[in-house]
C-alpha cells in the first residue's frame, strides 16, 4: 500500500473516558472506550467499522473528528498528524474530513433553514480566512448541494421539522459535502431510519462515492449494511479491533469467534434460510468497557476459549492476505 | 436567474405550508383563550402606558386645592365640590341647631364657599374636569396619577428584566458551555449571592447612593437588577447543558466552529423560548418588588410616583378616601395577573413538551 | 398452530384528532389469530402498527384518540365493548402485553419482586408468598441467573437485555393466551436479540402462547412468525403465511420491501432496489391507494380509489388492483 494511497491512518489511538468523583477528587477509573486501535483507509474506499454498542465504533469515530482529544495514539489524515495540530492547521485539515451523523432529528440545529445548516461548514471557513465566497455563490452552491442529494432547492428556506427523517438525512449528507471533503465519517447513518427510506441512503452513499471519488468511514450495527457499503470491514469489540478483512471474504470465512457469532444472530429475510439456521447463542450480556482485562477481552463469553486467553491479550495480526484477526485460534501468545 | 419560491406540494398534490416554528407556537398560544385574553389586556395597559403623554388631558402634576379628595364620578367636578361643601353645611348647620354656637363662623365660611362655588360654576373652566378615579389629597388626578405610576412601575419592570435577562444569559451561557472550573466558580458566586438578604442590600443601596431631589430611578434599576439575574443566569445555564452535548452542536464542533459561534448561532437561539417564558414571568416580579421598595418609601420619590409610591400615599387616607389606595391598588394587581397568565400561556406555546399537545 | 380462531379483529378504526387534522392511523383492519399462532404485523413508522396493537387491548389515550369502528373479538366477545372492570380481567392475563423499551415500560422505582407480584395477585387468588415463588420460576425459564437474588433487585440494576428478559417472564406469568409484543429487540444489539428471540420462540412453543409480534424487521419475522400481515399508512396492504410472503410477494410494496433490504447471504455488489420516494403523512389522505405515489406499476385506477382485497390460495390477500377483477376490465 503506497503512502499515496492512505488517506487515514489511525495508529494506537486509545479514549479512556475518566470518571470523576467528588469536586476535586482524582479520577480512580476509567472508561476504556477505545483501547488501541490501529488502521488505515485507502483512497476511494469505504472501511466499515461493525460492532454491538458499547464496542467504542462512535467513539473512535470522534476521536479521530478531533471531536474528543484523543488519551493516546496518532491519526494520520494526508500524512499530517491531527492530535497534534495546531488550531488553524486543524481547521484546515477539515476540510477533508467531514462526519454524517446518526439521528437526523438532532443532527440538526431546530432553528436554522436548510439552506443555513448546509451552508454553515462553508461560512466558518470564509470567516476564518479559508475560503472567499460571495453571498451568491454560497447560495448556487447549496442549491447544487441539495440537488446532488435529491432534496428539491426550494427547500431551501424550510426548517428540518417540516422534513421526514430520510430527508433531513439528505440534509446532513449535504452539510458534509459542502466543502468537497475527500473523507466522511458516516456514524450510523442509516440506523435510525425506515427500511425502504435505508436503502434510499445507502444508493445514494454509493453515488457519490462514484460521483466524487470519496472515502468513507462507515459505522453500523446492521452487519447486512455494513457488508452492502463496504469494501473492507473492521469488527470491534470492548474498544479493539478484533477481526479486519475484505467485505466478501469476511462474511465467507470468518475468522474471529465473535465475528462468527455476529453473523449467526443477524437475521436474513428469508424464512426457509432461518429455519435451519444454527445460531451461535452467546451467554451472558454485552460487558461494559470499564475495566482493562489482563487477557482477551472476549474471554467470558466465547465458546472457543482456551486457558492462554484468560491471562494474555492477543493482538491484531496476519492470519490470511488482507485478512487480520486477533485471536490465539489463529496466532501464538509471545 | 429567478429565485422563485414554488409552492410545494407532496406526492399527493396537497399543498405543504411551510410552518415556522414561531408560527407554530402563535397558534398554540391562540388557542389559549386565557393566554388571549392576557395579551389583550397587557398590550392595552402597554399602549395607553407609551402614548399617555399625547394626551394633554392626563395631567398628573397640576395641583387644584379646591378639588382635593374628590371621589371618583362621571359628573363634573364642580358640581363634586358643592356638594360636598353642602354635605358639610348640613351636618354643621345641625350643630349649630344643638346649639352649639361656636361653629357659626365656620357655617357662614361654608356658605360663602357655596356661593363662590355656584358662581364659579359655569365660569372656571377648571369646574368642568371630570375625575374618573378621584383626586387625591392636594387635588390631582388619580388617573393621571395611576397611568404615570403606571408608566414608571412598567418601565422599571422592563428595563430591569432586560438588565437581568441580559447579564444572566452572558454568565449562564458561559458557565453552562465552558464548564469545569470556570462554571463552579460562577455557580458558587451565585449560590452565594442567593444567600445575601437581597431587600437589605437593595434598601441599604438605595439609603447610600440616594440624592435628594434627584431621580432615584437608575440606582433602583442598579439595585434591582443587581440580585435578579441570578435565576435566570441557572436556568439558561441548565438548559445550555443539556443542549451542549447534542448532535447538532456535535456536528458544528467537527465543521471547526469557534466557541462563540456555537453559543450565540446554536445553543442560543435554542434557548429562547426559556428566556421568553422567564422574562414574562420575572417582569410582574420586577414590579412587585419595586412597589414594595416605593412602599417603604426608598422607591421612587416625588415628583415621579409608581404603584407602590401611590398605594403607600393612599393607604394613609384609607379610610376616608378608599379610592386613593383603590385605584392603584386594583391597576396594579389587575396588571399583573394577566401578566402571569400571558407567562403561563407563553410557556404552553412555546414548550414542544406541553400538556396540550397530543 | 391450531385452526381455533381465538382473536378476530374485524375492521379496526382508530383515528387521533390534532391540530392539522383527523389523523387516521389505522383505518380498517382485519386479521385473525389461532391458538398458538405467531402472527408478524410488519410496517415502516407511520404504518400503525403499533396502535394497531394498543387498540386491541383497548389502550388508546382517547383524546386525543378514539376508536372510530370496528370490532376487536376475543373469543367472540368484543373487547372494545367491554366495560372497565370486564377489560382489566383480561389485560395482563388473558392477553398481555410487552414493549419496546422494556426501561420506560417497568416503574423505575419499584423492584422486580413489587412489579411481578402485583401482576400475578391480580389476576391469581394466591398469597404474596406463592405469587413470589411463581415469579421466581418465571424468572428463571426466562433464563435470569439467581433469580431468588435478583427479584427483589430494581430496573436500573439489569442491562437491556436482562430487563428484556424480565418483561418476558412478566408477560408471561399469568399463561395468557395472547402474547403482545411491540419491538421487543429493536433497542437490543444483535447478539442480544438472537437470545431473546430464540427465548420467545421456545416458551411461547411451550406455553401455547399465540404471539402478535410487531416489528420494522424482515429478518426477524423471516425466523419467527407463521403468518405476516405488512401494514402501509394504517391499512394491511398484504397478508399470507410467511413462506408465501417472501416467495410470491404480490403487493408491490411487499415486493419492493423484500428487495430493499440487504441481505448477508448474497453476494451483491450491484445496486440495491429502493422504493422511491417517503411513507406519507396520514392527515387528510385523499380516497386512494396511499401507495401510488411510490408504485413502480401505478394505473390511473389507483389514484381514485382505495382497491379491494383479492385473495389467492392458501389464504393470501393483497389490497391491489392490480389483482382485483374490476380493474382488469379496465
Amino acid at each position: 500500500m503506497s503512502d499515496r494511497n492512505m488517506l487515514l491512518d489511525v495508529r494506537g489511538l486509545k479514549m479512556h473516558f475518566p470518571i470523576r468523583t467528588g469536586l476535586f477528587s482524582r479520577a480512580r477509573n476509567f472508561i476504556y472506550a477505545v483501547d488501541g486501535v490501529d488502521f488505515q483507509v485507502r483512497k476511494g474506499e469505504t472501511l466499515g467499522l461493525v460492532g454491538e454498542s458499547g464496542c467504542g465504533k462512535s467513539t473512535a469515530a470522534r476521536a479521530i473528528a478531533q471531536l474528543y482529544k484523543p488519551t493516546a495514539g496518532e491519526v494520520y489524515l494526508n500524512g499530517m498528524d491531527l492530535t497534534k495540530a495546531g488550531k488553524q492547521e486543524l481547521l484546515a485539515a477539515r476540510k477533508n474530513m467531514q462526519m454524517v451523523f446518526q439521528d437526523p432529528y438532532a443532527s440538526l440545529n431546530p432553528r436554522m433553514t436548510a439552506g443555513d445548516i448546509i451552508a454553515e461548514p462553508i461560512r466558518i471557513f470564509k470567516k476564518n480566512g479559508l475560503l472567499v465566497a460571495s453571498k451568491e455563490e454560497i447560495t448556487d452552491r447549496v442549491e447544487q448541494l441539495m440537488e446532488k442529494v435529491g432534496l428539491s432547492r426550494f427547500f431551501r428556506n424550510r426548517y428540518p421539522h417540516e422534513f421526514s427523517g430520510g430527508q433531513r438525512q439528505r440534509i446532513g449528507i449535504a452539510r458534509a459535502l459542502a466543502l468537497n471533503p475527500e473523507l466522511i465519517l458516516c456514524d450510523e447513518p442509516v440506523s435510525a431510519l425506515d427500511v425502504s427510506i435505508q436503502s434510499q441512503i445507502l444508493n445514494l452513499f454509493k453515488d457519490l462515492q462514484d460521483e466524487f471519488g470519496l472515502t468513507y468511514l462507515f459505522i453500523a450495527h446492521d452487519l447486512s449494511v455494513i457488508k452492502y457499503i463496504s469494501t473492507r470491514v473492521a469488527v470491534m469489540y470492548l474498544g479493539l479491533i478484533v477481526e479486519v478483512a475484505d467485505a466478501g471474504d469476511l462474511y465467507k470465512k470468518p475468522l474471529h469467534p465473535y465475528t462468527e457469532a455476529l453473523l449467526s444472530a443477524a437475521p436474513i429475510p428469508d424464512p426457509k434460510i432461518e429455519a435451519v439456521r444454527h445460531r451461535i447463542i452467546l451467554t451472558g450480556d454485552v460487558p461494559s468497557p470499564d475495566k482493562q482485562r489482563p487477557g482477551c477481552n472476549f474471554y467470558d463469553r466465547c465458546p472457543k476459549r482456551m486457558d492462554v486467553c484468560k491471562k494474555v491479550r492477543p493482538k491484531l495480526k496476519e492470519a490470511d492476505s488482507g485478512h487480520q484477526v486477533s485471536c490465539f485460534l489463529y496466532h501464538k501468545p509471545e | 436567474m429567478s429565485r422563485k419560491i414554488e409552492k410545494a406540494v407532496n406526492e399527493f398534490n396537497q399543498q405543504m405550508k411551510p410552518v415556522s416554528l414561531w408560527a407554530d407556537a402563535w397558534k398554540r398560544l391562540r388557542r389559549n383563550k386565557m393566554a388571549l385574553i392576557s395579551l389583550w389586556v397587557v398590550g392595552f395597559y402597554a399602549l395607553v402606558a407609551v402614548t399617555a403623554p399625547l394626551f394633554s388631558f392626563l395631567d398628573y402634576r397640576t395641583q387644584v386645592i379646591e378639588h382635593a379628595n374628590l371621589p371618583p364620578s362621571l359628573r363634573p367636578a364642580g358640581e363634586l365640590v358643592i356638594e360636598k361643601l353642602e354635605a358639610r353645611h348640613a351636618l354643621i348647620k345641625e350643630r349649630v341647631d344643638e346649639g352649639m354656637d361656636s361653629l357659626k363662623p365656620e357655617m357662614e365660611r361654608i356658605e360663602a364657599d357655596i356661593q363662590k362655588a355656584k358662581d364659579e360654576l359655569d365660569t372656571n373652566p377648571v369646574n368642568k374636569k371630570v375625575y374618573i378615579f378621584g383626586t387625591d389629597s392636594l387635588g390631582r388626578d388619580m388617573l393621571s396619577k395611576t397611568i404615570y405610576g403606571a408608566r414608571i412601575s412598567m418601565m422599571v419592570g422592563l428595563v430591569g428584566t432586560l438588565t437581568a435577562v441580559f447579564v444572566g444569559i452572558l454568565i449562564g451561557a458561559i458557565s453552562g458551555y465552558i464548564g469545569g472550573w470556570l462554571d463552579n466558580l460562577l455557580m458558587r458566586f451565585v449560590d452565594i449571592m442567593y444567600g445575601l438578604p437581597y431587600m437589605l442590600i437593595v434598601i441599604i443601596l438605595m439609603a447610600m447612593f440616594r440624592k435628594e431631589g434627584q431621580s432615584s430611578i437608575v440606582i433602583l434599576f442598579v439595585g434591582i437588577a443587581l440580585v435578579s439575574w441570578l435565576t435566570i443566569a441557572r436556568v439558561v445555564r441548565g438548559q445550555i447543558i443539556s443542549l451542549k452535548n447534542s448532535e447538532f452542536v456535535e456536528a458544528a464542533r467537527s465543521m471547526g466552529a469557534s466557541t462563540g459561534r456555537i453559543i450565540f448561532r446554536h445553543l442560543l437561539p435554542n434557548t429562547i423560548g426559556v428566556i421568553i417564558v422567564f422574562t414574562s414571568l420575572s417582569l410582574p416580579s420586577f414590579i412587585m418588588n419595586e412597589s414594595f421598595l416605593s412602599f417603604l418609601g426608598i422607591g421612587v420619590s416625588a415628583p415621579l410616583s409608581s404603584w407602590g409610591s401611590l398605594v403607600s400615599e393612599g393607604a394613609n387616607t384609607m379610610e376616608l378616601y378608599p379610592w386613593q389606595l383603590l385605584a392603584p391598588a386594583i391597576e396594579m394587581t389587575v396588571f399583573l395577573f394577566f401578566m402571569n397568565f400571558l407567562g403561563d400561556g407563553l410557556r404552553d406555546a412555546l414548550d414542544p413538551q406541553s400538556k396540550n399537545r397530543t | 398452530m391450531s385452526d381455533e380462531v381465538i382473536l378476530q379483529v374485524k375492521d379496526l378504526k382508530t383515528y387521533f384528532t390534532v391540530d392539522e387534522g383527523v389523523v387516521k392511523a389505522v383505518d380498517g383492519v382485519s386479521f385473525d389469530l389461532h391458538r398458538g399462532e405467531t402472527l408478524g404485523i410488519v410496517g415502516e413508522s407511520g404504518s400503525g402498527k403499533s396502535v394497531t396493537n394498543l387498540s386491541v387491548i383497548n389502550l388508546i389515550p382517547m383524546p386525543p384518540g378514539k376508536i372510530a369502528g370496528g370490532q376487536v373479538l376475543f373469543h367472540g366477545k368484543n373487547v372494545l365493548a367491554m366495560s372497565s372492570n370486564e377489560i382489566r380481567e383480561i389485560r395482563g392475563n388473558k392477553i398481555s402485553m410487552i414493549f419496546q423499551d422494556p426501561m420506560t415500560s417497568l416503574n423505575p422505582f419499584l423492584r422486580i419482586s413489587t412489579q411481578m407480584v402485583e401482576t400475578i395477585q391480580l389476576h391469581q387468588k394466591i398469597d404474596k408468598k406463592a405469587a413470589k415463588a411463581k415469579a421466581i420460576e418465571m424468572l428463571k425459564l426466562a433464563g435470569i441467573p439467581a433469580p431468588e437474588k435478583r427479584i427483589d433487585q430494581y430496573p436500573h440494576q439489569f442491562s437491556g437485555g436482562m430487563r428484556q428478559r424480565v418483561m418476558i417472564a412478566m408477560g408471561l406469568s399469568c399463561n395468557p393466551e395472547i402474547l403482545i409484543a411491540d419491538e421487543p429487540t429493536s433497542a437490543l444489539d444483535v447478539t442480544i436479540q438472537a437470545q431473546i428471540l430464540e427465548l420467545m420462540q421456545e416458551l411461547t412453543r411451550k406455553l401455547g402462547t399465540a404471539v402478535i409480534l410487531i416489528t420494522h424487521s424482515l429478518g426477524v419475522v423471516a425466523g419467527m412468525c407463521d403468518t405476516i400481515c405488512v401494514m402501509y399508512a394504517g391499512r394491511i396492504v398484504e397478508r399470507g403465511r410467511t413462506e408465501e410472503i417472501f416467495e410470491s410477494p404480490r403487493h408491490p410494496y411487499t415486493q419492493g420491501l423484500i428487495r430493499s433490504v440487504p441481505r448477508l447471504d448474497q453476494e451483491t455488489k450491484e445496486r440495491l432496489y429502493s422504493i422511491p420516494g417517503q411513507p406519507p403523512n396520514v392527515i387528510d389522505l385523499p380516497d386512494c391507494c396511499p401507495f401510488y405515489p411510490r408504485c413502480e406499476k401505478v394505473m390511473d385506477i389507483c389514484r381514485g380509489k382505495y382497491p379491494s382485497v383479492a385473495s389467492f390460495e392458501n389464504n393470501q390477500s393483497a389490497s391491489c388492483w392490480l389483482y382485483a377483477k374490476e380493474a382488469q376490465n379496465v
